[in-house]
């Protein structure tokens, strides 16, 4: 049965994409759409039963709306809705499965939602259509306990095989001192050591085929070349890879759990610590979403302060790309020149900001504080000094011979690849495919910016660095005009959920006093809504999903990562390739483990 | 031991009087213990293992490179294998999932072994109170320094390196395991850094303010 909502989710949508496929959706399921649901950041929302789901989704997969495609599964997840109070509208359910769609071509999303129950927790799955659903069904049915008709391999993913209950359910401790103190005896490491054990015949490898025997090789979850506590089993025939298995969760930190827990305003911290190369932006994906809900709108000075940082960062995060994928093909030395960079930027970046990797200095509705005076010098400093070494970096590392032969057709594949594995960023910009958030769909003020997006052509290991080291040349490009056009005005926002809120008044009336002491000690209390919001991060599109239940913590927090769906493409792309190829490819992802696992 | 090293330029030249052979004996033998100069040796070369898990091993990186350039304390023979280190620093978080490999990895590690534990996260779980990650790793290995910070800076973990160094100089270990009591032998007791340190922070009552860079 569906409920009518006061306002039509197609109200207001300035995308016609969106339009035309509630449309089309209500013209095939008519009252079968169980639910439209409003949400804050206008996403059309559409709820349909687990018998329908799987036909919807074929639908918006295969029909083009507006002439225009649903390119991408951009996240797929789950909410457990059991204690949520402020539900209005929205259809009976216990747990529910949300999947959230993108098309680039029609620069639109689209989010539908299932609702299950707690004793009949299972839907069919959506790997036939997009093979990306592989890694987020096995995430939802980590977390969440619901089941995946028909998923080839549905086992844990993040949490060690051993592991009881799933994490993501509210009844699951959140904290390790709620739980029995960790030990780890002798025999207790040889279990989990066994548990951990790859078993070719779990993922229906064969062991050996008509002519050759296979070879297992273990890499990691230690091991220089996989860039973190990553793992991945390769199946081999001499030296020629058959197939891989990437194993991951050894860098899991609950940060989805950890946003049930901390206020709106503690939780930044940990959004630093989610692609930990990207520091403070990964905190703009985040406040945003926040500000959306509260309603807040922040002064133009906050919004050109925190593209500077934001775009400094996104320099140091390519630096580090830059040189590790050169060490990892061979090149030992060029990380040290890129390091003395990184160095330059860490050293503007603690002047302003009073830390390094990790300054969590954004704020919902502004900054922590204003810039620091003499900022700007410091910054022509490393504009002035930075493009020369680029060049040279250049006939370093891209122009060198050996690096192209390493790199150049090796991992290739198509923007048709790219979008059914749900990569974004430069992943998907190497492919020929020109999409940039910032561009796209400016944020933050990223609208009044002069900039390129610089794309490739071949889509291999190679062109991933090109497009990151011409980005990096943007993004100075970016910092010149944030530098020349700093507006004047407040670092923070008036809006009385601002956090902390201004303090000037509160010495003046009673009422700012006490408002001011509940949002410190409580943490601003966001009104009940959902949103999603999503930036051009470092490495691809960092989307943040916020559920508040008018708290002072967030209901359901959501973290869509880049590396998460990055990782996943490794098997698809390195088949039939060497070894050595294998870290080639796994350098030029450009990934971070604590950005896959979170 | 008492070794230093001595430009050309202000070295002692040979005295009238003195025999060549004398001034030979003088810079080319030394007199020690040979326990001595193993703690020495130790102390002057240890060899880390390659080994990060998160954000911190970021900081570690950067101890190796140019500016701070961990190789003036003779510890930057960075090794992939456990089996060819005798220093792990745990950098970062330790996940309950990675928790049996870095104790396998420890194990591997070479005998005399040491453990610098790097970050909040590894010294106490930090601001990770969660299901999945170990409250310290010294629930399961011992650790001989433990680095603040999140992540430290590389100068904090160049400075843990100094003061591991300096307590492997004051330790006496076995030179074999026919000679001697086996067991180690700590010459003098390892201080806590915020007794020593305490005054001199304290002493500090203007801060640079952060309005200016």
């Amino acid at each position: 049965m569906r409920v009518p909502s006061a306002v039509s989710v197609t109200e207001n949508l300035n995308a016609p994409v969106g339009v035309a496929v509630v449309e089309y959706l209500r013209a095939v399921f008519g009252d079968n759409i169980l639910h439209e649901q409003v949400t804050c950041d206008r996403i059309p929302t559409l709820w349909f039963a687990r018998e329908d789901i799987q036909h919807a989704l074929t639908l918006v997969r295969e029909q083009s709306f507006a002439g225009k495609r649903f390119e991408m599964l951009l996240d797929l997840t789950a909410i457990d809705e059991r204690v949520r109070v402020n539900r209005t509208g929205q259809p009976a359910s216990e747990f529910t499965v949300v999947y959230h769609l993108m098309s680039f071509s029609g620069n639109s999303d689209l989010r539908l939602k299932v609702p299950l129950f707690d004793d009949d927790l299972h839907l069919p799955t959506a790997t036939v259509l997009w093979p990306n659903a592989n890694w987020y069904e096995r995430e939802v049915w980590d977390m969440f306990g619901i089941r995946f008709d028909g998923h080839p391999n549905l086992y844990r993913l993040v949490l060690p095989p051993t592991w009881e209950g799933h994490a993501l359910r509210k009844e699951h401790p959140a904290r390790a001192t709620e739980m029995d103190p960790f030990t780890l005896d002798d025999a207790q490491t040889d279990i989990q050591q066994e548990a951990l054990k790859f078993k070719p015949e779990e993922w229906g490898m064969k062991r050996a085929s008509e002519d050759s025997e296979f070879m297992f090789l273990n890499l990691g979850p230690n091991h220089p070349s996989v860039h973190g506590a990553f793992r991945i089993a390769v199946q081999l025939d001499g030296e020629i890879l058959v197939d891989a298995v990437p194993d991951i969760g050894y860098h899991h930190r609950g940060a989805e759990k950890m946003g049930e827990r901390q206020s709106w305003h503690t939780f930044i911290p940990y959004t630093d610590r989610i692609d930990y190369l990207g520091g403070v932006m990964n905190n703009l994906p985040y406040v945003m979403a926040v500000e959306k809900m509260a309603g807040i709108e922040v002064p133009e000075r906050v919004k050109v302060i925190r593209v500077m940082l934001s775009e400094m960062f996104r320099i140091c995060s390519h630096l580090l790309f830059y040189g590790t994928f050169a060490q990892d093909v061979g090149q030992l030395s060029p990380i040290f020149y890129m390091f003395v960079e990184r160095e330059r930027i860490f050293n503007i970046i603690e002047s302003i900001c009073g830390a390094r990797m990790h300054p969590g200095w954004f704020r919902i509705g502004g900054v922590a504080q204003d810039l620091p005076q003499g900022w700007e010098r410091r910054v022509r400093e490393l504009l002035d000094f930075m493009p020369a070494r680029l060049d040279e970096y250049d006939s370093m590392v891209l122009n060198n011979g050996i690096l192209k032969r390493r790199t150049q057709g090796v991992g290739v594949y198509t923007t048709q690849e790219a979008f059914d594995w749900g990569v974004t960023g430069a992943g998907l910009r190497a492919t020929g495919y020109e999409w940039d958030m910032r561009k796209q769909r400016p944020y933050s003020g990223y609208e009044n910016f002069e900039f390129d997006v610089p794309i490739a052509v071949n889509g291999d290991c190679y062109d991933r660095c090109a497009v990151r080291v011409e980005e990096m040349r943007q993004s100075l490009r970016i910092i010149k005009q944030c530098v020349d056009n700093m507006p004047t005005g407040d670092y923070k926002s008036s809006h009385p959920l601002t956090t902390p809120p201004r303090k000037e008044k509160t010495m003046q009336d009673i009422e700012t006093l006490i408002n001011h002491f509940l949002s410190v000690s409580w943490g601003p209390v966001i009104p009940p809504n959902e949103v999603s919001m999503s930036i051009e991060a470092t490495k691809g599109i960092n989307s943040y999903y916020l559920i508040s239940d008018g708290n002072t913590t967030s209901y359901r927090t959501r973290i869509r990562t880049p590396s998460f769906a990055h990782l996943q493409m490794i098997p698809a792309i390195s088949r039939g390739f060497m070894v050595s190829d294998l870290i080639a490819i796994i350098a030029s992802i450009d990934f971070v483990m604590a950005d896959v696992d979170r | 031991m008492n070794w230093s090293l001595e430009s050309a330029e202000t070295a002692a030249a040979p005295q009238r009087g003195g025999s060549e052979m004398d001034e030979f004996i003088r810079r080319n033998v030394m007199m020690v213990k040979l326990e001595d100069m193993v703690a020495w040796g130790r102390k002057n070369s240890i060899w880390p293992f390659n080994f990060g898990l998160s954000c911190c091993y970021v900081e570690m990186a950067t101890a190796f490179t140019s500016r701070h350039d961990l190789a003036r304390f003779g510890a930057e023979v960075i090794r992939g294998t456990p089996r060819q280190a005798d220093m792990i620093v745990i950098a970062g978080t330790v996940f309950r999932k990675m928790a049996p490999v870095v104790k396998q990895l420890y194990d591997q590690l070479l005998e005399p072994k040491w453990v610098i534990s790097m970050g909040s996260c590894a010294n106490s779980g930090g601001m990770y109170d969660i299901y999945s990650v170990v409250q310290g790793v010294d629930k399961f290995l011992p650790v001989d320094v433990y680095v603040s910070g999140c992540p430290p800076r590389p100068e904090a973990l160049l400075q843990g390196l100094l003061l591991l160094q300096e307590s492997i100089g004051k330790q006496r270990r076995p030179l074999s395991w026919v000679i001697n009591e086996q067991g180690i032998i700590q010459r003098e007791e390892n201080q806590v850094q915020r007794v020593i340190r305490g005054p001199e922070r304290i002493a500090a009552t203007e801060l640079r303010s952060p309005d200016e860079v």
